[in-house]
């Protein structure tokens, strides 16, 4: 961590997490279509338009204007036996799957929440296309629970039952294609109140909230199958939420990052307003450019495109102010009017021969736009339509930098570990009552039985350090990802449990750090190997050989073992060998060990042939 | 309706719905709007919209507290103002109803429909560069609500607007628009410019929904093309891509919930058109007529008519049921070509001697059939032969629900004996003479 918590206390730090977790069901939360198995295409294609339309409140949320003002079409691929026509929001919602409500209410439980009298289904506006019906089926499943890490109370406000979105499979500025097999899997959201202090401890509260609900063994596990969002704020900035963790290992860099933007952009800020910037108007400056040497100008207008220009002023200097690792306010700028299908700014700190923009027309430009010594512009080229939508966002976004922090939501650029404006951020005016459900009246009575199956961590805790025997092993199990494989292990092999953790936390890691894809080995096949070691076949040096060998299954440990002689050597057999080197060596114990571990290394047991040694000398 | 117990508290503390409020219950303080209680569930249970936006549902129970925080501000409704541009087309818009302007009714817990057309206009900016719009918020009734007296209306309707527009779209709930559809063909005589019915699958509150390139599309059709018919304009398949425009006397809707519900029957659309405007005409239609022709309204209408469907096992006594009730006449769906059971080995289950008894008692009979698809037969086996020679008249390739509404019409406007002949006669593209091998599904 690059700061102190002392350091993210003064900046105001803000932090929640929204954690979004797959329920393992076999259909989906509002039809029978299979949650499983992710089907095959049937070749049908539906194509669709959406627009925002006015929620409950009578408001046009931003977000979603912003989302409609794109215009793009959706595509949607049609699937065999994970979609039917309720994906395609050709037919109404089934009565909601029993059996998600019921791992939901087990979760609520896991986290001490209460859960409401009276179930209201909602519908939550989207209309970036994820969904044909343009809203997400989602409801309020518990409220007032909390956490309890290291010490530390985090409360859980909320926890929801909704539906999955449809996955992208191709995304350009005209349409999207969108494969509903796994839109309407059910999901539970839960989200954390914005008490986590510094980005180490966000990190931290994912873990052990990803931890807990995989311990109720009702998840489904694997690649995108739990998504972490987080939500950041600091003094004087704005609520960003940064959207689609995957990775937990990059999240208090990507968070540190983010705060160190806003921070720059709160300078910019400041030193705007002390010069009092302004953001002028929009003027059609193609003229200037008709004739130029500038490619990627000459390109934009080609076929009747428009160059349009904004004088800033009093931006010099700071539009290409860096705000996070080779980025910039005017690369803030360019994201927003990416969105219609531009590809950027062109802005007057930076480097404009590079572009191909002549001295001449610079000058043409600065008279055209009235410009003094602490100005700046901003151009924005190509077709005439894009450009017409482009220069109004690029213009909010320019006009924002005076003022501070824009809410957005932003997405995760996993390259640099930074964050990349993606939409505004949505209000609650896009929440609508889904009135093709009824509301579900809540059962008491089993989640009070479930309470009582909840995972529980500190209980869990005692039995591992019962089972372990060693403290330092079971917090860095607890924290692991590998905590799963121990408890699928420990429970088949009953013993040597020591032995399964650090295997699994630190041999497994260091072979995998060497470049064994040991990951690929299954749970049952190492249960084998263990029983082999349990039953005297090995012993514990032939475990990195055997792993080496990737086995896939119980055989193929079985002809390893074999094929590379590791099959242990104790008894009667032993002493054989013992009492050989001992008439070498007399009493000498050091020089006994070497010889018969220097040819029986992967097969003799250490302690066993201590002892035997003991004996055999006296 | 919250419970008594509740209702009476929330009018000591002056709270109303849409009031913010803050309940503090045992299961904890729970601050946000509150909403009215749905009709279903339990009504001893608060509704309140949280500031996440969620609702949630909390039991008022003993010792629950409930403190009004403040009134709910009062929105002024959305309204356009439209100017008349000379380079448009002038077309006549007629609401009637249904979920193409319709929202939610936080009462019910379902959609209901908006009596002010002005706000789905608002949603439909586009409509504003394809016509001017006169528009006629006629009436507020449910698709499965509509009798032949708003048949009647909207056809005046029409005739009102045909005579400052040079087409008309209507706006109607789906479930029962293709009888509506069919009775203007018949009513709508001598029509010369286009009428077409529009409606939507999902209601206009939700981003996905068909309504805009409906109403769109139908604008479009409306506003420039010639076909001088009454069409149903909808979604030519699931995708926002096309409409098709179906004729009025052979449409019907053959999905409860698809989109692209409605579907030529015994015919092939009328054109297709694109969501840009472009109209591709896809079969034969009566075109307008530069000669002004006079729309005759033919607006009478008999109701005692009646839809019968045969099947195996149901009692022909139902035709005397409706003798005695006064019906003047019945359409039966029949099965293939036009049976109905009459050589039952149980003669109780024999349709023969009940039509045979309604003809000679004046009613007219007409046959249809449930396969919907295809032409009756009064003559290829035995038993169609005698239900015929009992005088039920065989309706040709004519949709069980048009000649039923046609009936009602023929009986409404004409004498007895002139509607028995002109039943099985085409008037409005009900009927046609050639069935075409690419008209089945």
């Amino acid at each position: 961590m690059k700061h102190e918590k002392e350091y993210y206390e003064k900046l105001g730090f803000k932090c929640g997490l929204e954690i979004h977790q797959r329920l393992l069901t076999t259909e989906k939360l509002f039809c029978s279509c299979n949650a499983i198995n992710e089907g095959k295409k049937t070749g049908m294609k539906v194509e669709r338009m959406q627009r925002a339309v006015v929620g409950e409140t009578g408001e046009l949320d931003k977000a979603t204007g912003f989302e409609s003002m794109k215009g793009r079409r959706f595509i949607y691929n049609v699937y065999d036996i994970s979609s039917c026509l309720v994906e395609l929001d050709e037919e109404p919602p089934h009565k909601i799957n029993e059996e998600a409500l019921n791992i939901s209410y087990l979760i609520a439980a896991t986290f001490n929440c209460n859960i409401p009298d009276e179930i209201e289904v909602m519908r939550k506006e989207v209309v970036d296309g994820s969904d044909p019906s343009a809203f997400q089926r989602t409801m309020l499943i518990g409220y007032g629970g909390s956490l309890d890490i290291n010490g530390r109370k985090i409360n859980i406000p909320s926890i929801f039952l909704e539906e999955e979105s449809s996955g992208i499979e191709e995304s350009n500025n005209e349409k999207v294609v969108y494969n509903i097999n796994r839109l309407g899997i059910p999901l539970v959201e839960i989200d954390t109140d914005p008490e986590i202090k510094d980005p180490s401890e966000a990190k931290e509260v994912a873990m052990r909230i990803g931890l807990l609900i995989r311990l109720t063994g009702k998840v489904q596990r694997g690649i995108g199958t739990i998504r972490q969002d987080v939500n950041i704020s600091i003094k004087d900035g704005a609520r960003v939420e940064i959207k689609g963790f995957q990775d937990l290992d990059s999240m208090d860099e990507v968070i540190e990052n983010e705060v160190e933007r806003q921070l720059k952009l709160i300078e910019i800020s400041k030193e705007l307003r002390e010069r009092h910037a302004e953001v002028g108007k929009a003027i059609d400056a193609t003229s200037i450019f008709l004739n130029t040497e500038s490619r990627i100008i000459k390109n934009a207008i080609k076929d009747n495109g428009v160059v349009f220009a904004v004088k800033l002023s009093g931006f010099k200097g700071l539009i290409g102010k860096e705000i996070n690792p080779d980025r910039r306010l005017g690369s803030e700028i360019s994201d927003y009017v990416k969105a219609v299908g531009i590809g950027g700014i062109i802005h007057s700190d930076e480097d404009l021969k590079g572009y191909g923009i002549s001295e001449k027309e610079i000058r043409e430009l600065s008279i055209k736009l009235g410009l003094e010594a602490n100005d700046g512009f901003m151009l924005i080229a190509g077709e005439k339509e894009k450009v017409e939508k482009a220069m109004p966002l690029a213009i909010y976004r320019a006009e924002y930098a005076i003022k501070g922090v824009p809410k957005e939501t932003r997405s995760i650029d996993a390259k640099k570990n930074i964050t990349k404006f993606m939409r505004p951020l949505p209000g609650s005016s896009r929440m609508y009552p889904e009135t093709d459900e009824r509301p579900i009246l809540a059962d008491h009575e089993l989640y009070e039985k479930l309470k009582k199956e909840a995972p529980n961590i500190d209980e869990l805790e005692k039995r591992l350090n019962k089972e372990i025997g060693n403290r330092q092993i079971v917090e860095q199990l607890i924290r692991s990802q590998k905590l799963h494989d121990y408890l699928y292990i420990s429970e088949k092999i009953k013993g040597e449990h020591q032995l399964i953790a650090s295997i699994l936390l630190q041999k497994m890691k260091e072979l995998k750090r060497e470049g064994f894809d040991v990951d690929s080995i299954g749970n049952d096949t190492l249960i084998c190997i263990f029983k082999k070691y349990m039953d005297k076949k090995i012993t514990k040096q032939a475990f990195e050989p055997i792993l080496k060998a990737l086995p896939k299954d119980c055989k193929e440990v079985e002809r390893i073992i074999e094929e590379k002689g590791l099959q242990r050597i104790s008894g009667s057999e032993l002493e054989k060998i013992l009492k050989e080197e001992i008439s070498k060596y007399g009493n000498d114990k050091g020089k006994i060990i070497a010889g018969v571990m220097s040819r029986y290394r992967f097969n003799i047991d250490g302690e066993e042939m201590n002892k035997e040694i003991d004996i055999l000398t006296k | 309706m919250y419970s008594e117990e509740i209702e009476k508290e929330l009018k000591k503390q002056n709270i109303e719905p849409g009031d913010e409020i803050k309940l503090i219950s045992k299961k904890g303080e729970f601050k946000g709007t509150l909403m009215p209680r749905p009709e279903l569930g339990d009504n001893s249970i608060l509704v309140i919209k949280l500031e996440n936006g969620y609702n949630i549902g909390i039991k008022f129970e003993k010792g629950s507290k409930i403190e009004k925080i403040k009134s709910k501000s009062i929105e002024s409704p959305k309204t356009i103002s439209i100017k008349h541009k000379k380079e448009l087309p002038d077309i006549g818009l007629i609401y009637t109803g249904g979920t193409i302007g319709s929202k939610i009714d936080y009462k019910s817990g379902g959609v209901f429909m908006l009596t002010k057309p002005e706000e789905l206009l608002a949603e439909v900016p586009e409509l504003e560069g394809i016509a001017n719009i006169d528009l006629n918020p006629l009436m507020s009734v449910a698709s499965e609500d509509m009798t032949f007296v708003e048949w009647q209306k909207i056809a005046k309707a029409v005739a009102d607007a045909l005579k400052k527009n040079r087409g008309v779209v209507i706006t109607h709930g789906t479930d029962t628009m293709h009888y509506t559809s069919a009775a203007l063909s018949f009513m709508l005589n001598g029509l010369n410019a286009p009428v077409v019915m529009t409606g939507s699958q999902r209601s206009s509150d939700r981003g996905s929904s068909d309504a805009f390139m409906n109403l769109i599309c139908s604008a479009h059709l409306a506003s420039k093309s010639d076909i001088a018919e009454v069409v149903i304009c909808m979604h030519e398949s699931s995708s926002d891509t096309y409409c098709s425009a179906i004729r009025g006397t052979k449409a019907r809707k053959m999905h409860t919930s698809r989109r692209d519900a409605f579907k030529p029957i015994n015919n092939k659309p009328i054109a297709r058109i694109s969501r840009e405007g472009s109209i591709e005409y896809t079969s034969n239609y009566r075109k307008v007529e530069s000669e002004k022709k006079e729309l005759k309204l033919l607006i009478g209408y008999e109701p005692k008519v009646a839809l019968v469907k045969a099947y195996p096992n149901s009692d022909p006594l139902i035709i005397d049921y409706y003798l005695s009730k006064g019906y003047k006449g019945i359409i039966i769906e029949g099965t293939g070509l036009g049976h109905t059971p009459v050589s039952t080995q149980n003669p109780d289950y024999s349709w023969l001697k009940r039509v045979e008894n309604a003809v000679d008692s004046g009613m007219i009979i007409g046959i249809t059939s449930q396969c919907l698809y295809g032409r009756v037969n009064p003559n290829v086996y035995r038993n169609l032969r005698l239900l015929s020679n009992a005088g039920a008249i065989y309706c040709e390739d004519m949709l069980p629900e048009v000649a039923y509404v046609k009936l009602g019409f023929l009986l409404g406007n004409y004498k007895k004996e002139e509607a028995e002949k002109l039943l099985n006669v085409n008037l409005a593209g009900e009927i046609t003479e050639r069935s075409e091998a690419d008209w089945f599904i």
